[in-house]
């Protein structure tokens, strides 16, 4: 398909920022996109040299050349809504496309669409996001009270209801290769059994929080982004001990999570209207406000030295890149 | 194995012959039906049918959602309809995001919520 081409209009703000010497290398800078796509979750390629997003309003795989600022779109097929997307082992693109409610891959080289419905009976399960464990397997929760298990090379599918029904959201694999799912609805972390499909309930100490996504530290630990109270919190299955921070601010909705290479903790605050990076070392925030009303960052996702988000709002990419 | 895969089937919702009701699937992982039965995470619908927007009155709404609520947005068929087709460009900063989904099937979780929702 003929690519969209976007005008190298990314706004570069180089950040003066009063953190210690070592830090100090810090660039935001924001990427135009087809308006009206509302970009929902992002990913980097290792090497850099693409960057992914669900045009969840438009049904389609978005691929940006991070140098020319040129994007490319890719249908994905009809109905599609695409909402989480992250590079395969095999470094294709693998989505959960709630319109579709289908896994779909989108290989890097060809750009060539493989589709995975879900079971006919299940209905629309709002697919939401996706992890890979160490065999080669995808991983995947729907919002709706589900949780399931691709295996692409033998095009087999499972589904488990979630033990408590409703909220499945973000998904998480461990070094070790653990699999957990945080639950929004239900208020709860899971760590699910790569054998059985079996999920074990966790519960973060603050009730009621709003467990919305989740990723792991580098020591297995589990970082959680709480919606409902505004917290960001961590659980290390290896003693169930669990700590909890708020974020700043008067009444914070942390939205995101994720966790780069040097163990730093990058979340979303949507009243805020801000990524905020947490240092849990020195345990500081340092928020890294959108030069937008609205910016509505749903989901980061990074590779050393850079880390990406999605601003469904602003129709927008932004990266900060720290150094590696 | 196969016993999982039987209970799994058993615990899925069965599949309706009301669209709208399938298509409410979407809705229903943040959204209740049940009367003054918000969650933390989003408003219930129960009686949304021309109440003004952030009304609801045992939900947190997002400032952005209040200010729309304020302005006078309130919730018909039509004001619905562009809400779920775009929902960051009815109410900018909402933390609503878009489901996805045709316009007929829109149009049927409208009907649906007419319906269910009084």
């Amino acid at each position: 398909m003929r690519p969209f081409r976007s005008p190298l209009a990314a706004s570069l703000l180089g950040l003066a920022l009063a953190l210690p010497a070592a830090a100090l290398a810090q660039e935001v800078r924001y990427y135009d996109l087809p308006p009206g796509g509302r970009a929902h979750d992002v990913a980097v390629t290792a090497d850099g040299e693409e960057v992914w997003w669900t045009v969840q309003r438009g049904g389609a795989h978005g691929v940006l050349d991070p140098d020319t600022g040129e994007t490319t779109l890719v249908p994905l097929g009809e109905g599609s809504a695409p909402h989480g997307v992250i590079v395969g082992p095999d470094g294709a693109a693998w989505i959960t496309d709630g319109g579709q409610n289908a896994i779909v891959r989108v290989d890097r080289a060809t750009r060539e669409v493989k589709v995975w419905p879900l079971p006919e009976d299940i209905g629309p399960i709002n697919l939401n996001t996706a992890t890979f464990d160490r065999r080669g397997r995808i991983w995947f929760t729907g919002q709706t009270g589900f949780y399931g298990r691709l295996d692409p090379a033998a095009d087999d599918m499972q589904v488990w209801s979630a033990p408590r029904g409703r909220g499945p959201y973000g998904i998480t694999t461990t070094p070790s290769g653990e699999v957990w799912y945080a639950s929004l609805a239900g208020s709860h972390i899971a760590r699910i059994d790569l054998d059985t499909g079996e999920a074990t309930i966790v519960e973060p100490p603050t009730p009621d929080q709003g467990a919305r996504r989740i990723w792991s530290d580098s020591h297995g630990r589990l970082w959680v982004s709480e919606w409902n109270s505004g917290n960001v919190s961590v659980h290390d299955p290896r003693d169930g001990s669990w700590r909890t921070w708020k974020l700043p601010g008067e009444a914070p909705k942390t939205y995101s999570v994720y966790v780069d290479e040097r163990d730093k903790v990058w979340l979303t605050d949507f009243a805020a209207n801000a990524i905020v990076l947490f240092d849990p070392v020195t345990e500081t925030f340092r928020s890294f406000p959108s030069d937008r009303e609205g910016a509505n960052v749903r989901q980061m996702l990074g590779r050393p030295g850079e880390v990406w988000g999605a601003e469904s709002g602003t129709d927008r990419l932004v990266v900060i890149r720290y150094g590696g | 194995m196969i016993l999982l895969m039987m209970l799994a089937a058993l615990a899925a919702p069965p599949q309706t012959r009301d669209p709208g009701e399938r298509a409410f699937q979407r809705c229903g992982g943040c959204h209740s039906l049940r009367p003054d039965e918000s969650s933390s995470t989003a408003p219930g619908l129960h009686g949304v049918f021309g109440r003004r927007a952030a009304a609801a009155e045992d939900f947190a709404y997002s400032p952005a959602m209040r200010e729309a609520g304020r302005r006078g947005l309130t919730w018909d068929a039509d004001t619905l309809e562009r809400f779920l087709a775009d929902p960051e460009a009815v109410v900018p900063g909402t933390a609503m995001p878009f489901q996805g989904g045709p316009a007929a099937e829109r149009a049927a979780v409208i009907d649906y919520l007419r319906r269910r929702a009084r």
